[in-house]
């Protein structure tokens, strides 16, 4: 009942902010989403107490027959995989809320958006069911379509159709696939379970595979597929980067693992070479798109491109470490992205601008944004893998995990992760090093920018610390999943070893 | 989004309106009702400051020559365990701001005082007094015999050191007077600030600087009066070129490179005094004279507190709104002694003397192209 409560929070929740009483203030209704989502956040922590960590297989499972006939079931489960993942989404929703704090155009409709998002992602990662799986997926597609084309910046109109065409895409192939698994089955069952030659050809199996890579490729986004993320998250609002970076794309890597790998471990072990390969030039890409961007945003959105390839070169590798290694680094991605966007947010909050031929020595103490600048030098640092942060224990269990099967893309990656720290540097020594300046040559620089008050501060502040935590004391996610990941690599390499027929 | 106000840029005064406003006895620094709020209080708590400045400063001159071990020399007035605990955790006056100034000086060396010090007569006078100071000072002793250029050095540092207490003792009055004139009502303009200014560096102009000490029993001169060194031109010229015009490269404020000759080999050619100087600071190293801004921070006037509550992040960042207040007070200083010393009157009829003034404020004007001026808007 637990998991159902984590749907039932959210749902009830935009029910309860639609009716809430008319001509409230937009803080008001803000006020009302944090309480809601900070139960979700109460009632997602809960879990851990029922969790049990040393059990690979799903755990408190919740089911109910919906419409047999189409074998849609509302089946819910949780396991290692997916519980820090609901974990994540509960958190980042609370940070989107606290970070909206000017929302003064429909506050009613945006926050119940919000709550809607928030509880369509926490049913994707619960489903255990493809068709319900795919409701849920779909359902967050047109709130988070909602918010950049209404909320968005100048360009939103053409990046919230990009993005809706686009991930549209991404939804067809993914349902295409799990009808396909049901026509060449012949089975209505949707349960998410591995299919394997006995039952399905590997042809059969590589195509239904290839149109879910594709699917969720779109939504991770990989390399060529990616076009849609940088236009999105420039004109996305803060909280909307946040939510998009750490939790919409966490949908396509979870998708990623417990469909595309879960589903065809056969097929995957085939491909598995080609989606090394894959993933380094995603993260190469990624990463030398980065160095060539002047916007802020758009250089983050980038790096996400190419920290996402590092998600699929351990799912490639499938090895036990590698596989915790692209659990940890969808956690430590989702956060640090989170702090990152809530840094340049502020930025262009006070300044106006994301331009880094413009911005100069934001650090600068006495009338800079120097608690920002502190921030976006921690989030980049957690960022290009510095020990004792998050960013270095996923880096480095996704290299230590692939480096064996696929040396090659694995160094390849590393060069990726090199480039990392290039741009980075870049962002951080033009805004924030150097004498103050937001305005480029002979433009007269305003004289002072407004201080920002340290609770604003405080989302990006907790997460800081929550990605030095996990940098220090790894054990505090690996053993909530290990035993789950351990077993999905097992799955994949009982298929290398002919072990599984 | 928080709106940010753009404003068309300013137009920065050129050469020729430099010249206009030096020949035409116009201030530097425009003439605004913020402008003169901002230098007369900025100038009084520095007038308080400058008098604690210069009692250490004086008091180190009769109290500290040759001591090896200076330590107490920020006490004069008194050594208790409560002052130590205070001056340890930083409440109290910065002397050392104090120091830095005399050492750009003494390190630049322009004016009477310095060419003084490598005539015969004061090196007659160092070694008489490293003499009688040997007597019951046998590290003197030793030192002097192992580096004999060191002992003369040090008293060269001390009459430095004590004239600049000399100078600093009259400016001290003389921005106390301009605050008290101010409130009475009889300072009105920044270019009444700048008159009033001008008139008691003229008038102290003459004033000899001499510094005599006692050593045993014994009298010495270390700068006699028959050496003719006076306020205006071996003390205060010389203090303005090192401080406000060359300074020192400021370790933080820019990133200098020595190796890569970003800095002149030639001192002469230094732009990093008091003019030339950025008041909003890059990254955590202070503005240049910081340990100045907090101790005119401790003793700002009212009005001048109230201003920066509601200018810039208020008192978030007073430091800097009092650098830049600062700076502006520096300029008008620096214009009091350029009129001061201008070659003949500005109202003179002869032709010859109008081109020799115009000759005069060329030549402050190309040196005052370089600086921050900017502050003069």
């Amino acid at each position: 009942m637990i998991l159902t409560l984590l749907l039932l929070i959210p749902f009830l929740g935009t029910l309860l902010l639609s009716l809430w009483p008319p001509g409230s203030s937009s803080a008001q209704l803000r006020r009302l989403t944090l309480f809601i989502l900070s139960a979700q956040c109460i009632a997602s922590f809960a879990v851990l107490f029922w969790f049990d960590p040393g059990n690979p297989g799903l755990q408190l499972q919740e089911r109910l027959s919906w419409l047999p006939s189409v074998g849609l079931d509302y089946s819910l489960a949780v396991d290692g995989i997916s519980l820090p993942l609901v974990l994540m989404n509960a958190v980042l929703c609370l940070v989107a809320a606290l970070a909206s704090r000017r929302i003064e155009n429909r506050p009613r409709i945006y926050f119940a958006l919000l709550l809607i998002i928030s509880g369509a992602v926490n049913g994707a990662f619960l489903s255990q069911n493809l068709l319900l799986f795919f409701l849920f997926y779909e359902l967050e597609l047109i709130p988070l379509w909602l918010l950049i084309a209404v909320w968005g910046g100048a360009n939103r109109a053409y990046a919230s159709t990009k993005f809706l065409i686009v991930t549209a895409v991404s939804g067809i192939l993914i349902l295409a696939a799990f009808l396909g698994i049901s026509l060449v089955t012949g089975s209505v069952d949707f349960g998410i379970r591995p299919i394997l030659s006995g039952e399905m050809g590997l042809t059969s199996q590589l195509l239904l595979m290839g149109a879910l890579l594709i699917g969720f490729g779109i939504k991770i986004p990989l390399f060529p597929f990616h076009t849609w993320l940088p236009d999105a998250h420039t004109e996305a609002s803060t909280p909307v980067s946040v939510l998009l970076a750490g939790v919409l794309l966490k949908l396509g890597t979870y998708g990623l693992l417990r469909f595309c790998l879960g589903l065809f471990p056969e097929a995957w072990e085939l491909a598995a070479p080609w989606l090394a390969l894959w993933a380094a030039v995603s993260v190469l890409y990624g990463s030398l798109a980065a160095i060539a961007q002047s916007d802020m945003k758009r250089m983050v959105a980038y790096s996400s491109v190419g920290h996402m390839g590092y998600v699929l070169l351990a799912a490639a590798a499938a090895t036990p470490l590698g596989l915790i290694g692209a659990l940890f680094q969808m956690v430590s991605h989702g956060l640090i992205s989170a702090v990152l966007f809530l840094a340049v947010g502020v930025v262009y909050e006070r300044t106006g601008t994301r331009d880094l031929n413009v911005l100069r020595g934001l650090l600068n103490p006495q009338r800079g944004l120097p608690l920002t600048g502190t921030l976006m030098i921690v989030g980049v640092m957690a960022s290009a893998g510095i020990p004792g942060m998050a960013g270095f224990i996923s880096e480095f269990l996704v290299f230590r995990g692939s480096l064996q099967p696929f040396p090659l893309a694995t160094l390849l990656c590393m060069v990726g992760s090199g480039l990392t720290a290039v741009y980075f540097l870049l962002l951080v020594n033009r805004a924030f090093f150097g004498r103050l300046a937001i305005a480029a040559g002979s433009v007269a620089n305003p004289n002072i920018l407004s201080t920002v008050a340290l609770q604003e501060q405080l989302p990006a502040i907790a997460l800081s610390f929550v990605v030095l935590l996990l940098g220090l004391a790894p054990d505090l996610l690996v053993g909530m999943s290990q035993a789950a990941t351990t077993s999905l690599s097992d799955l994949a390499l009982l298929q290398t070893t002919g072990g599984l027929s | 989004m928080t709106a940010i106000k753009m404003t068309a840029a300013p137009t920065l005064p050129d050469r020729d309106e430099l010249i206009h406003r030096l020949l035409s006895d116009q201030p530097l620094l425009a003439d605004t009702p913020d402008h003169l709020l901002q230098i007369v209080n900025v100038l009084d708590s520095y007038g308080v400051v400058l008098d604690a400045y210069s009692r250490n400063l004086v008091n180190q001159g009769e109290t500290q020559l040759l001591n090896p071990f200076p330590v107490m020399r920020f006490f004069h007035e008194g050594f208790s365990f409560q002052r130590l605990w205070q001056h340890l955790r930083g409440d109290r006056i910065n002397f050392e701001y104090a120091e830095y100034c005399q050492k750009a000086m003494f390190w630049h060396g322009t004016g009477g005082m310095d060419a003084y010090f490598d005539s015969q007569p004061f090196l007659d006078t160092c070694q008489r007094i490293i003499a009688l100071r040997s007597r019951r000072d046998p590290l003197l002793a030793l030192v002097h015999r192992i580096y004999p250029g060191f002992a003369p050095e040090a008293i060269r540092s001390m009459a430095t050191i004590y004239a600049l207490g000399l100078f600093w003792r009259v400016m001290s009055d003389l921005f106390l007077d301009l605050s008290r004139r101010y409130r009475s009502g009889e300072i009105v303009t920044v270019n009444d600030a700048v008159h009033h200014i001008r008139d008691g560096l003229v008038s102290a102009a003459g004033d000899p600087i001499s510094y005599k000490v006692t050593v045993g029993d014994e009298e010495v001169w270390i700068l006699p009066p028959e050496a003719g060194l006076t306020f205006l031109v071996d003390v205060a010229v010389p203090y303005v070129e090192a401080v406000f015009f060359r300074g020192m490269p400021f370790l933080g404020t820019v990133s200098y490179n020595a190796q890569a000759r970003q800095i002149s080999a030639d001192i002469s050619d230094f732009k990093y005094g008091a003019l030339y100087a950025d008041p909003i600071p890059s990254m955590g190293a202070g503005i240049p004279p910081s340990l100045c801004m907090q101790d005119m921070f401790r003793n700002l006037p009212e009005e001048l507190s109230t201003w920066y509550e509601s200018h810039g992040r208020g008192l978030n960042d007073v430091h800097v709104q009092i650098c830049i207040s600062f700076q502006k007070s520096m300029f008008c200083v620096t214009n009091g002694a350029i009129s001061g010393t201008m070659p003949h009157s500005l109202d003179t009829t002869d032709f010859d003397q109008q081109q020799a003034n115009r000759a005069y404020a060329l030549t402050w004007a190309e040196r005052l192209m370089g600086c921050q001026r900017g502050a003069l808007l």
